[in-house]
């Protein structure tokens, strides 16, 4: 599903060179939930922007269901973006002057679909993540295991094949933690969406398929 | 996507207060511009209604002259005659002091019937007056001296006073009554509107009346049509001859169109400065603009970067950028219009409704185009911001 070939980033200012990731070689298996583990700064998070086309790799290449992303425009990745991947961060990034009904909408504004149409999913994906009931909430009167579920719901209303969600449970308590966990969990067996989860919580990686470990940039498990 | 942004905008509206009033305030202030600058230029493209190259106007002290009716029309009479007797002398006509770019003004009021015509200029004319100004008849004819034995004076108006009274009916043979009703007026011509406040400005409505024995005494003002020949040699002389026959040296001669220039000074002056104050308004506006949507562009950094994960393209989040700040526009172009539009509604300043509605319609294109200039550069700094760094540094 996911291909990465030698991926190498390396950030350079005037003075420094950081080298983020480092030859790292990986493929993420359709419909397997794999998390990145790894103390902070080893390049998990990069790895992710990576693989989320958020960021491009010094070095290396990326294949997404057998597609070469390297070639693509930059209005091309966007549509990829929109189509395939769904992306939850650890502070949600909700748009705190939008309605929930509205955060959730906000990918498949990007798609030629009618207002009912996104309504529709938008309140479907609500449901999915027991929000059905806040649509008319703002995300500053949610609490934060509402907010990532709200998050949580706009990253699948596109019905992507792929999640990349870095940290998700980083800002949550464990029993909000463990909710969002379920969540993640069900959409990956029910749905067999293919989840990738940067985090920092063991407990949380090894309820996945398969834990991979970055020290240094380099991939140590 | 054209909802979504409005209902995002709309749902900041508190923060966006302050852009919005700015906003509000340049449009009217533009509006008011565009106003004046309208109905300028639609009363410069209107005829002018005479020929001022080559006249040339003399004011005189007439206190040396007879104040006995007889004596002082023989005297005007001698004199007229005089005058045309010079070749550099082509037309000579009396006139009252509020000729075509004078300072002065008499206003009276006529009646129709029932119907009362308020602001009518009434212009005391010479025989010639019409042929030294090389104004157009469009109806009927100037006066003959032989209307001095009519028993109701004649009167010619001009085209506005006519469509105002008339219509698009004939006006040659109506009567006026003057405002108080003790005397009529017959109308025997019709003139192209004259511009006599200069180009800017509107002729008004205007009646002709000859100059008769009774206005004759109180005369001090004579309008000249020179002919090419007429040089500064030629002035010195007029001005010497005038001398002897007032009898004294308070003479003055003026060209007609130095008198023109000085009523356009008037109009523009206070116009360059008006638009001078409105640019300084425009740059602040711009500079207001631009400085809230590179502040909004930093503050929303996160948003933006959230929006570049989901979907949106580079050219899609500048373009989003440039919509929001049109959305703002369009709520104060909003407000905007309903105080504008008030002017027309309420014919406020007796002005064409026309002309407030042309000022509106530019003034919406003018704050529209300004505000893409703001936000474009604005728009493509988001589109640069690159996601991944956006969204880390939340």
């Amino acid at each position: 599903m996911i291909r990465l070939e030698n991926i190498e980033k390396v950030y350079r200012t005037d003075t420094v060179e950081t080298l983020a990731i480092n030859g790292i070689n990986l493929h993420v298996q359709k419909g397997e939930f794999l998390s990145i583990m790894g103390p902070s700064g080893c390049g998990k998070s990069t790895l992710l922007n990576i693989m989320g086309l958020l960021d491009e790799p010094s070095r290396g290449q990326i294949k997404i269901d057998n597609q070469d992303i390297s070639r693509y425009s930059d209005k091309q990745m966007a549509n990829f973006r929109n189509e395939k991947l769904g992306f939850i961060f650890q502070s949600y990034h909700l748009i705190n002057d939008l309605q929930v009904l509205d955060n959730v909408e906000l990918p498949l504004l990007y798609r030629n679909s009618s207002s009912q149409s996104r309504r529709a999913l938008a309140t479907a994906a609500l449901e999915k993540v027991g929000l059905s009931n806040r649509t008319k909430h703002f995300p500053t009167q949610l609490s934060g295991g509402q907010r990532q579920r709200v998050a949580i719901a706009r990253a699948i209303v596109g019905q992507p094949q792929i999640i990349l969600a870095d940290e998700p449970t980083g800002n949550l308590d464990s029993a909000m933690g463990n909710e969002i966990m379920d969540i993640l969990i069900n959409l990956n067996k029910n749905e067999g969406t293919t989840i990738v989860m940067v985090t920092h919580d063991e407990s949380m990686a090894q309820k996945t398929h398969r834990l991979v470990r970055l020290f240094d940039g380099s991939q140590v498990q | 996507m054209f909802k979504h942004l409005y209902k995002l905008m709309w749902n900041k509206r508190k923060q966006n207060f302050l852009l919005l009033s700015e906003i509000l305030v340049s449009f009217l202030v533009i509006f008011a511009l565009f106003s004046f600058l309208v109905y300028y230029f639609q009363n410069y493209q209107k005829p002018k209604g005479l020929d001022y190259e080559r006249v040339w106007t003399v004011s005189y002290d007439n206190r040396q002259v007879s104040k006995q009716l007889d004596s002082a029309r023989l005297f005007y009479d001698d004199l007229e005659r005089s005058l045309k007797a010079m070749p550099q002398i082509r037309e000579v006509a009396y006139t009252s002091a509020n000729f075509p770019y004078s300072q002065s003004v008499m206003n009276t009021n006529v009646s129709l019937g029932d119907k009362v015509i308020n602001s009518v200029n009434r212009y005391v004319s010479g025989i010639d007056y019409h042929k030294v100004l090389q104004m157009n008849l469009t109806e009927g004819r100037w006066f003959y001296p032989e209307d001095a034995a009519a028993a109701i004076k004649p009167i010619v108006i001009n085209e506005t006073l006519k469509a105002e009274a008339f219509g698009k009916q004939s006006a040659v043979g109506r009567l006026f009554d003057n405002h108080d009703k003790t005397s009529r007026r017959r109308i025997v011509g019709v003139v192209q509107d004259v511009k006599v406040e200069g180009d800017y400005l509107p002729s008004g409505k205007a009646m002709y009346t000859p100059l008769d024995t009774t206005d004759i005494k109180w005369n001090s003002f004579i309008l000249l049509k020179v002919t090419e020949a007429a040089d500064a040699n030629f002035e010195g002389k007029l001005y010497k001859y005038l001398g002897q026959r007032f009898n004294n040296e308070r003479v003055e001669i003026t060209y007609m169109k130095d008198l023109r220039t000085a009523k356009n000074e008037v109009t523009l002056i206070p116009m360059i400065i008006f638009m001078i104050v409105a640019g300084f308004l425009i740059i602040n506006v711009a500079l207001g603009l631009f400085g809230v949507l590179w502040y909004n562009i930093n503050r929303r950094r996160s948003e933006i970067g959230l929006r570049r994960a989901i979907g949106a393209s580079s050219t899609s989040v500048s373009g989003q950028l440039v919509s929001e700040s049109l959305i703002l526009a369009t709520l104060s172009i909003i407000v905007g219009c309903f105080f504008a539009l008030q002017f027309p509604l309420l014919h406020v300043f007796d002005v064409a409704a026309n002309v407030y509605l042309y000022a509106i319609l530019l003034t919406v294109l003018f704050i529209y185009l300004l505000v893409i200039a703001c936000s474009v550069y604005p728009g493509k700094q988001a589109a640069a911001i690159h996601p991944a760094t956006a969204l880390h540094e939340e």
